[in-house]
């Protein structure tokens, strides 16, 4: 698949953006539309451990329990659409577990939309094992060979899945020791350099993949890298991260997650990636988010905020268990589906940009990661990295850049309160990134040499 | 961009408790009445409290020439990290402050260790791994980190590692303690399958089950669990074990042991 870096943004103006339209919707499954005026509830779910160890157990799990629950909620309550999230479990790189599941989703999807109309369809998000110390190209073998993480996706399009999509893992040997010890230029070249690298040789793939058993590639997410910066920073208990690396991580994630679609995929995104409002400003297309609704699975500073774009709208997870209100994936339906009609009341009352910025509003001061993710300040965020689109070094400093002096805006202008060091840390970052070079080849041979003693880094990984 | 809405008032929408809380006493301030008053192990405390590891090493070395090099471990080296310790627990300084700190005084002490007969006494040996099928482990990573400024051996096994593995490890190490980190509900099942294993080797050695997916119930369904919600837990749980605690008893005293959840 071509690659086609974006250099020019998808939206004119900030305010053109809003939850349920994307200018490139996408439509796939039973009768499901995408960025089309509407915003779907998207519901993932873990199974209960110990089903792994056996392919019916597991099947049944996910189909004739975890499905059928949410397939029954959604019909019970009055609900148009859903989007089901198979998040494969590690041991699903086995045929003889996955192919089953894959397959019996297809089946119970089709099923509810022949007999009761529901629009339905299953995203598999594919586990991408492989290691760096390992190797993450096919020349480099080891335990897990690059080869593992197609054939996952083989698997899984062959058996049915409307939408394909992963975590990658490019970067995150540097993206760990970057959030530990609290380096953003290390940071700045795993995820925003090597990472968009890896996911460009990823996702090129993914995408022949897809249109070869006519699925759709969705989309990435940089859960091991702004997510994990993001958890460690958590609220206004938590300490070990600052919320302003945190924020600043974010941004550089958006230029990583971007190179899904830059080759060949559709989208929409994947939930936990919140830099979505970010890539949707770049590139139209539909993306998933998650915040108030995913309490299930995760605290955050921005639950509403990270409402005011998104067109599906997701729980993170949820294992599998009875709740009062019914099994938890019901009850977490429950709580986006609602939500999403809300949005959706509002679309057709021609107050949705009201609601959205009710959302961003409510959140907007709650801390700096939800700052820089309001949409304007996303708007700005992405209108950097597409400056610099065609280059993935120059763009990801841009980008963390534009967050750090977007954050020392709102401080200065007194909109946005910084603890001390919150406020130490990101002129830290302005300082050493102001500092680094504009060529990309100086920067990589600096960052190399700087960061040769981080366990399990090697640029051979890259093709570097 | 957008600017604030002068009409709204957003002190009823969220209260920033973060910027409320602050410490706001700097490093050097709270520092100063806790560093080793000796001039030459204050020196070399100071390298670490200050993360200066590419001058700890002359340091180390200036300061070995003038007290037994087991004392500039102990009361320079090991000092200043308890100092950092201190300045965390404070909220003065972060992970990263103890990340670098802990890496400046690894160096010293291979430096001065090197010059004492026999080697140094540790505090125990603990064996630390992610469950197999998991490859997250920065949280163990972090942990580790805190085991050995704590003064504890670290046998750190790596991810995804294999029950059988850790098993064979544990029964060739004989380590106080093993810890393993899972971030998967469907990783997490290791645990217990290593505990089995534990026992039918004849291993009583608690099994320390942490991680996202963990919870306490889960850690203490198995015999031989215990549980840790977070790595600076970890240190507190491993001096009550080398004090003879076994996993029954810090099970029941847990909320004391960790101060309160």
């Amino acid at each position: 698949m071509a690659v086609t870096r974006y250099t020019r943004m998808a939206y004119a103006d900030a305010d053109d953006m809003v939850f349920g339209t994307a200018k490139h919707p996408i439509s796939y499954g039973f009768g499901i539309k995408i960025g089309a005026g509407k915003v779907i509830p998207e519901i993932n779910y873990a199974p209960r451990p110990g089903t792994e160890k056996d392919p019916e157990k597991l099947r049944r799990e996910y189909v004739d329990y975890i499905s059928k629950d949410i397939l029954d909620r959604a019909i019970t309550v009055g609900f148009p659409d859903v989007q089901l999230e198979t998040e494969w479990v590690s041991q699903m790189n086995q045929e003889k577990l996955s192919a089953p599941v894959v397959a019996g989703q297809k089946e119970i999807t089709e099923k509810y939309y022949e007999e009761f109309g529901l629009n339905s369809a299953v995203r598999h998000t594919i586990p991408d094992q492989r290691e760096a110390d390992e190797g993450l190209r096919p020349s480099r073998h080891g335990r897990q060979y690059p080869e593992k993480l197609f054939e996952c996706a083989e698997i899984a399009v062959e058996n049915g899945a409307d939408n394909l999509s992963c975590e990658t893992v490019g970067g995150k040997e540097l993206a760990d020791f970057a959030v530990t010890n609290g380096d953003a230029v290390a940071f700045l070249f795993g995820v925003g350099y090597l990472g968009s690298i890896d996911m460009t040789y990823v996702w090129q793939e993914f995408a022949n993949i897809a249109k070869k058993h006519k699925a759709v590639a969705g989309g990435d997410t940089n859960c091991s890298g702004a997510n994990v910066s993001m958890f460690m920073a958590g609220g206004y208990l938590d300490n070990d991260v600052q919320k302003t690396f945190s924020a600043i991580t974010r941004a550089i994630s958006a230029a990583r997650t971007l190179a899904a679609w830059e080759s060949g995929a559709s989208g929409p995104d994947k939930d936990c990636g919140y830099e979505g409002p970010i890539v949707k400003a770049i590139a139209g297309k539909p993306t998933t988010q998650e915040g108030k609704n995913c309490q299930c699975a995760h605290c955050d500073l921005q639950g509403n905020l990270i409402a005011q774009v998104a067109d599906l709208w997701s729980n993170e997870s949820v294992e599998y268990h009875p709740e009062f209100g019914g099994t938890s994936v019901q009850c977490w339906l429950g709580s986006i589906g609602y939500e999403a009609a809300l949005m959706n009341t509002a679309i057709q009352l021609k107050q949705e940009k009201t609601l959205r910025d009710i959302y961003m509003y409510a959140d907007r001061y709650r801390g700096p990661e939800a700052y820089i993710l309001a949409y304007d300040h996303a708007y700005e965020i992405g209108k950097a990295i597409a400056a610099n689109g065609d280059n993935l070094y120059l763009r990801s400093k841009a980008a963390g850049l534009k967050a750090a002096k977007i954050i020392i805006g709102g401080y200065e202008s007194k909109e946005l309160g910084l603890t001390n060091k919150q406020l130490e840390v990101t002129l830290d970052v302005i300082k050493k990134f102001e500092a680094l070079p504009d060529d990309e080849a100086k920067f990589t041979e600096y960052a190399a040499k700087e960061y040769k003693d981080v366990p399990n880094f090697t640029l051979k990984n890259y093709d570097l | 961009m957008l600017t604030k809405p002068a009409e709204a008032d957003f002190s009823i929408v969220l209260r920033r408790y973060d910027i409320e809380q602050q410490v706001v006493v700097t490093p050097e301030e709270m520092a100063k009445k806790m560093l080793p008053k000796d001039e030459v192990f204050r020196k070399v405390a100071e390298e670490v409290l200050y993360m200066r590891f590419k001058t700890v090493g002359p340091s180390v070395a200036e300061a070995i020439k003038a007290r037994a090099p087991l004392d500039v471990i102990n009361n320079g080296l090991v000092a200043g990290m308890e100092v950092v310790a201190k300045l965390y627990a404070e909220h003065v300084y972060y992970l990263p402050e103890i990340m670098m700190a802990a890496k400046t005084m690894e160096i010293g002490i291979a430096i001065a260790e090197r010059q004492v007969p026999g080697g140094r006494d540790s505090k125990g040996t603990v064996i630390m791994h992610a469950a197999e099928g998991d490859p997250h482990d920065i949280g163990k990573n972090i942990a580790a980190v805190m085991m050995k400024s704590s003064g504890y051996d670290v046998v750190d096994l790596g991810r995804d590692v294999p029950v059988s593995d850790l098993v064979a490890e544990t029964v060739k190490v004989k380590p106080m303690l093993v810890t393993g980190t899972a971030l998967m509900t469907t990783t997490m099942t290791a645990f217990p399958a290593e505990a089995k294993l534990f026992r039918e080797n004849g291993i009583e050695t608690p099994l320390m089950g942490c991680g996202g997916a963990v919870n306490r119930d889960f850690a203490n369904s198995y015999d031989l669990g215990i549980y840790s919600e977070k790595a600076p837990q970890t240190p507190k749980i491993a001096d009550k074990i080398r004090e003879g605690y076994d996993w029954k008893k810090i099970r029941e005293e847990w909320d004391d042991i960790v101060g309160g959840k």
